[in-house]
């Protein structure tokens, strides 16, 4: 682990508390419906979890310089996790429509599902980047 | 290997300078210099001329490159 930079331990950290909040998530909503307060709940968890984690890490690193690789490492990730969301996110929306239009979903629970949906999107993107900027450090690109 | 190469190992064998240091100097993380010496990352040309002035040296003893396009494509 002391080998590792300060952007390292950041990420191995964002994709713990990623990974530690959405895993029972998907195993809470796989069940049942997804209400609104399970959402918010995981949601202030993730971030919790992630000021917790990234401030121990920032508190336990003496070297926290970021240079012009760490820059480009970030950028790829971003890219990374766009073209997620965009790609899920077109997924999603045709899913949605499928099951409106075939009836299995009521109009009014739509609002929920795609609040549901649009957080899993996001978090799925967030684990991409993260995983991408892993693989850039690990490969010393 | 094709692209940009270079002699910064040797450079700082003969210094007794450690990887650390050099990333000290030219305010980089050790991590890049690693990067940067095994031919996996061309840094910009602010840091390639840092580590020139570091070894003071000239940039083309330090950084060389190799075209590997073929001739054919190669501007005249």
């Amino acid at each position: 682990m002391s080998s590792l930079s300060y952007q390292e331990k950041s990420l191995y950290g964002a994709l713990i508390a990623d990974l530690a909040v959405f895993v029972p998530y998907l195993h809470f909503i796989h069940q049942r419906q997804p209400p609104l307060n399970a959402i918010i709940t995981a949601v202030t968890i993730l971030i919790v979890a992630n000021i917790v984690l990234q401030s121990v890490i920032a508190a336990l690193t003496r070297n926290r310089l970021t240079d012009e690789r760490d820059r480009l490492i970030r950028l790829r990730g971003y890219r990374a996790g766009y073209f997620t969301v965009v790609g899920l996110m077109l997924l999603g929306m045709a899913m949605l429509w499928v099951h409106t239009s075939l009836g299995q979903m009521q109009p009014s629970h739509m609002a929920l599902h795609f609040l549901s949906v649009f957080y899993a999107i996001l978090i799925l993107a967030e684990v991409v980047k993260t995983v991408t900027q892993l693989v850039a450090y690990r490969r010393a690109i | 290997m094709p692209g940009l190469s270079n002699t910064i190992r040797e450079l700082r064998a003969a210094r007794s300078m450690t990887q650390q240091q050099l990333a000290d100097s030219i305010g980089v993380t050790r991590q890049t210099v690693i990067a940067i010496e095994g031919d996996k990352y061309s840094p910009s040309l602010e840091v390639a001329f840092r580590i020139a002035q570091v070894f003071d040296e000239p940039l083309e003893s330090v950084f060389q490159y190799r075209d590997a396009r073929p001739a054919s494509k190669r501007g005249k």
